[in-house]
């Protein structure tokens, strides 16, 4: 897996535009807070006002203004993606290395809870807990990643199968070099374009469950998400809203899970050798 | 792929442990969950629903989910369909379960038979006309549309063609209380079913093209493509019975493995159109805080999900016989 990754990366029209969109959408998340023009949890405003110069967007059911819940509801949404698309990334690298590295006893045990966990599918065990304990929002990251680890864990696996079997970590072992010594220095820095494809497809899907709990009403209601703005514009749908109300968190969502969509095809086409002579 | 294509005795009986253990699992999560609730959770829960209990409801419902039968007496109820009583639709939770049940079968059901047609068909396609500016176009804008989340293509389609141009009902499954012959009551269905569907085709059918090309590329180039060629077949029976053939497995393993990743996607898409199905059902328990409703959508979508996975890795072998004299 030896490919200059910014030089292949660099020239792929989908990783170019991925990438940029998610640089606007970092600066919008870092800067977020100072930028809002407004408190989005302050209800002074007059309810369902059109847009003004002082609220670009206007003003919401509850006198919140619009744009300023916009700014912290893509923070909620992508940090959410990203802190599940991380733990999940460590955990499957971590497990798919011992299953791979040690085999045996530990691989058959490893790959059978990961078989299981693929089989159950991750939204409902996260409707349940949401509407039982009404946890936060970070438990429910955590609880995701938990689900979400065995399809990076398969791939880096397999992956640590071959690399086993090659000269170099043979080598390696022959002089006396530890399992961990080997692990670190070894097989993890080898397998970092697995690590980019498996973290971009599991922040989207976690980026995109999020949108769905919120908009299903799974969260707490004062926590600012691109889902649950879409969820209470439209109870307003007949009224003259849906362009400045409905529309900028439906064009946000749409985009960040673009971001991260496009972000995991490019990498995918780019890094993994086999599909590079499929995609051309 | 979840498992490996070996499909040997053994193996298919690996497979039934593995999936028995799943459905065990989610199950026991769903027996034993609400019992880990702190305090007197029916009181909390019931307050801020729009709910309101009498005394006597009250109390057969703290009896339901404190009872200390075990988990053997929870699993024979869940096959009796005994799942509760419902206080926010007074009725029997199986029994909207099943009211709700055929109308998100027909909505997916279909959604996905049609995508994956439209998605196996353009995907041949565009592979045999690989580098040409079509192909690239396709592939483009495919990926663009794979991109947009359901919840978008759902919201925008409503406003669109429901509430602005008023081309098609907004809510509903079909019209209620109009007494009409077989033929009109199936247009009215019909009517109704095409936002929804339309939502998600645009939502399945991007990723089924990208995988049917994705894998008919490195068909295309294998020897017996140009043996069937050299024998003079016609470019559509060289196309689908020899190539297509070979590069449907990855489809069906993808059909199964994101069923589990649609049920969320049919949650949202049933939400926006009203549309009244398990997803609906499942948003109004949630809104209504009725947690016996929440419960068996759970848990019983869940196994129908691990039912069909296990089908669809059972039937690998007649698909494609290869994998069956692997071994």
């Amino acid at each position: 897996m030896h490919i200059d990754i910014r030089q292949a990366v660099s020239r792929d029209p989908w990783f170019v535009v991925g990438f940029s969109l998610g640089l606007i959408f970092s600066i919008m998340t870092l800067l977020g807070p100072p930028l809002a023009p407004f408190d989005p949890w302050d209800i002074s405003f007059t309810p369902l006002s059109p847009p003004s110069a002082r609220h670009f967007l206007g003003i919401n059911d509850g006198g919140q203004d619009i744009f300023s819940e916009l700014l912290f509801a893509v923070r909620n949404t992508l940090t959410f993606g990203l802190i599940s698309g991380l733990v999940a990334l460590a955990l499957g690298v971590l497990i798919g290395l011992a299953a791979g590295w040690f085999r045996g006893f530990v691989d058959m045990i490893l790959m059978r809870i990961a078989d299981v966990l693929l089989a159950i599918p991750a939204i409902m065990i996260l409707i349940l807990t949401a509407a039982l304990f009404r946890p936060s929002p970070w438990v429910l990251a955590l609880i995701l990643s938990g689900m979400m680890w065995p399809t990076i864990s398969k791939a880096i696996r397999a992956q640590t199968l071959s690399l086993r079997e090659s000269l170099h970590v043979r080598a390696a072992a022959q002089i006396g070099g530890g399992n961990w010594y080997i692990i670190r220095r070894h097989l993890m820095p080898e397998m970092f374009p697995l690590y980019l494809i498996g973290f971009a497809a599991k922040a989207r899907i976690a980026m995109f469950m999020e949108a769905a709990l919120a908009f299903l009403g799974l969260f707490d209601p004062s926590r600012k998400s691109l889902g649950m703005m879409i969820g209470y514009a439209l109870k307003y749908y007949y009224m003259d809203i849906w362009w400045n109300w409905l529309l900028p968190p439906i064009a946000c969502l749409s985009l960040l899970i673009m971001t991260v969509t496009f972000l995991a095809i490019s990498l995918e086409k780019v890094l993994d050798p086999r599909l590079k002579e499929a995609l051309g | 792929m979840i498992f490996n294509l070996k499909h040997s005795a053994p193996r298919r009986l690996g497979l039934v442990i593995t999936f028995g253990l799943a459905a065990l699992a989610m199950i026991y999560l769903s027996y034993s969950l609400p019992r880990l609730l702190p305090g007197d959770f029916v009181t909390a829960m019931y307050s801020s629903s729009d709910v309101t209990l009498t005394a006597e409801q009250e109390a057969e419902l703290r009896a339901y989910y404190t009872e200390e039968l075990g988990f053997g007496h929870y699993l024979v109820k869940l096959f009796r369909l005994d799942w509760g009583y419902s206080y926010a639709f007074l009725t029997p939770v199986s029994t909207i379960f099943f009211e709700a049940l055929p109308w998100s079968l027909l909505l997916l059901g279909t959604a996905n038979v049609i995508s994956m047609i439209i998605g196996f068909v353009t995907g041949v396609e565009a592979a045999w006309r690989r580098d040409s500016r079509l192909e690239k176009g396709m592939v483009g804008g495919m990926t663009f549309i794979e991109g947009i989340p359901e919840i978008s293509t759902g919201v925008i389609l409503l406003v669109v063609f429901a509430l602005n141009l008023q081309w098609f009902p907004a809510a509903g499954a079909e019209t209620a209380y109009a007494e009409v012959s077989l033929c009109a009551r199936l247009a009215d269905v019909g009517h109704h079913l095409a936002l929804p569907l339309a939502t998600l085709v645009l939502a399945y059918f991007p990723g089924y093209f990208l995988l049917t090309r994705n894998s008919m590329m490195m068909v295309i180039k294998a020897a017996f493509v140009t043996t069937a060629r050299a024998k003079g077949l016609t470019a559509r029976r060289v196309r689908y019975a020899h190539a297509a053939r070979n590069a449907l497995l990855p489809l069906v393993t993808r059909f199964g493995l994101r069923l589990a990743f649609m049920v969320t996607g049919a949650l949202v898409v049933e939400t926006i159109f009203s549309y009244p199905g398990l997803g609906t059902l499942l948003f109004n328990a949630i809104q209504a805080r009725d947690l016996p409703v929440i419960q068996a959508i759970v848990l019983v979508s869940s196994l129908m999900v691990l039912t069909i996975i296990l089908g669809l890795e059972l039937v690998y072998g007649m698909i494609d016989p290869r994998i069956e004299h692997a071994h």
